[in-house]
């Protein structure tokens, strides 16, 4: 059985989900991504000292931690995981179902949010409830059939119950709007605070990471001790924070628990570095930039984070920390590995029924992921000086320029579905014919 | 030359470590990853290819098929050809595009 290089990817591809599912999560990240920002523009001469309550910045905020954050973290997790776990996805439809019950909820949450809606608030959050419990489920059954990989599995399996603690406080949280709250409303806001960015999205990006970062640099896997020894201290770190959330245990408790946070990540750096200066591929590019900035602000978010707890008399420093590990961490790591992932993905199936397979750098325009660099970098440089002078002016900048940089990550993810499409260029025919 | 006829594929869970058994057989350079826990069986067969300088093809030993791999394979001009295989195994010959031209 002999078959060229596009052919033989052809045949790869079936075990794979439609390419219709990654990109339809990608695509939908992409698209709020760009909504996010226009979303802020409204309130944004407000947003430096925001610290809740509903209205515009709300829904922008819920848009990049719902809509792009959580929304490409399930189109990779859906793709990627059975390919690690040796285990394919049990219900081929659940995840074409689960996008369409959750893209329109997320929209609604945000619509909810920013007009002040609380029934279609509550009615979009039910709807993404329900969503990420099916989600949570496809992906628990995957892991239970898990070969090996006991670091990534473990990392999964606590962000998946994290995601229940996110989940259950975002509903009592929703239901506060409508006077029937499940919890009490700071418990339910610390709770969620910890849970969702650092619990459900931190362990799944540092869960995930093991496999990505190693693959794309071309290195050899983290040590999986030291791998499971940084999960453990996140665990306590969570557990701690938790307890303190609910009154168990004093305090003090919370700055306790960032310390544990802190040896988990400085755990998990090492391992990346290694990952890093170990690999192949040195040339890892704008993408990487990204990431190592994410890497950064990520223990930036920590620092801010014990000030809070601390007490530090700052203005705004609430509001910090929110754009530290959302946009400053979590947004720009995913954007810097969406930017890999969605041409490598592209050029797998791409190639069914096509030949020869275009390559990853074949489906990638540069320009736009300058554009979207400089734009993501600047709007989060603005913003952070926004929160730090109050400065109404530079918060309304920063949203103009991040909206600019989501456009051009959109042109970007447009060309990587244009370019799956097309013909190969002749350079590429020609090997074509070689082969 | 010619190593061992075939390389012990180690325990199913990925337990074997990161070290892929190679030999040189007059097919080419054969290199067994089964065992080996992602990604180590990609690195180490772009390893191996990355050090061959003439027409010689790699013959990669896997128990799976290697999806991650073929992008990887485009990008530096090789294409993979899969060969007959006892069950349970995926046998794949990599050569470089440029090398049969």
């Amino acid at each position: 059985m002999k078959l060229a290089a596009g052919a033989f990817l052809a045949g790869a591809t079936s075990r794979l989900l439609p390419a219709s599912i990654p990109f339809r999560y990608f695509g939908a990240a992409v698209a709020y991504h760009l909504l996010a920002w226009i979303a802020l523009l409204p309130d944004a001469g407000a947003s430096p000292r925001f610290t809740g309550g509903l209205g515009w910045r709300l829904a922008a905020l819920h848009l990049v931690t719902l809509g792009v954050l959580v929304m490409s973290a399930m189109g990779a997790s859906l793709q990627l995981l059975p390919i690690a776990t040796r285990q394919p996805v049990r219900f081929k439809r659940a995840p074409a179902a689960i996008w369409w019950l959750y893209t329109p909820g997320v929209g609604a949450v945000a619509l909810g949010m920013g007009t002040g809606a609380a029934l279609l608030l509550v009615a979009g959050a039910t709807a993404v409830a329900v969503a990420l419990l099916a989600y949570a489920a496809l992906i628990a059954r995957n892991l239970l059939g898990a070969k090996g990989m006991p670091a990534v599995t473990a990392h999964c399996w606590v962000a998946l119950a994290s995601l229940l603690v996110t989940l259950v406080t975002a509903l009592s949280l929703a239901c506060t709007y409508l006077g029937a709250p499940l919890l009490e409303r700071g418990t339910a806001l610390a709770l969620h605070v910890a849970f969702a960015p650092y619990g459900f999205m931190g362990m799944l990006v540092l869960g995930l990471s093991y496999i990505l970062i190693p693959m794309f640099a071309l290195s050899a896997g983290p040590d999986v001790r030291n791998a499971l020894l940084s999960c453990a201290f996140a665990v306590a770190a969570l557990l701690l924070a938790a307890a303190a959330a609910l009154g168990v245990v004093p305090p003090l408790a919370r700055s306790i628990a960032i310390a544990l946070a802190g040896v988990a990540v400085a755990l998990h750096l090492l391992l990346m570095r290694t990952a890093l200066r170990t690999g192949m591929r040195r040339g890892l590019g704008r993408s990487f930039r990204l990431v190592r900035m994410a890497w950064a602000l990520l223990v930036a978010s920590l620092i801010v984070a014990l000030g809070v707890a601390l007490g530090a008399p700052m203005g705004g420093i609430a509001t910090l920390f929110g754009l530290l590990v959302i946009v400053g961490w979590l947004l720009s790591f995913l954007l810097g590995i969406l930017q890999r992932i969605v041409p490598f993905l592209g050029a797998m199936h791409a190639a069914r029924g096509r030949k020869p397979a275009p390559t990853p750098s074949a489906l990638t325009a540069a320009r736009p992921l300058a554009v979207h660099f400089w734009c993501h970098v600047a709007a989060l440089a603005l913003l952070a000086l926004a929160i730090l002078t109050d400065g109404a002016r530079l918060a309304v900048a920063a949203a103009l320029v991040g909206a600019t940089g989501a456009a051009a990550f959109g042109v970007f993810f447009a060309g990587v579905i244009r370019r799956m499409r097309r013909p190969p260029p002749p350079s590429q025919a020609r090997v074509a014919q070689i082969a | 030359m010619s190593g061992p006829a075939k390389a012990d594929p180690g325990p199913a869970d990925g337990s074997r470590g990161a070290q892929a058994a190679r030999w040189v057989d007059a097919d080419g350079v054969h290199i067994d990853v089964r065992g080996l826990a992602a990604p180590a069986p990609l690195v180490a067969i772009l390893a191996l290819v990355a050090t061959i300088r003439d027409a010689t093809a790699v013959i990669v030993h896997h128990e799976r098929d290697p999806k991650m791999l073929y992008p990887e394979l485009a990008e530096i001009g090789w294409k993979a050809e899969r060969i007959d295989a006892p069950p349970g195994e995926v046998r794949l010959k990599l050569t470089a595009v440029a090398a049969e031209s």
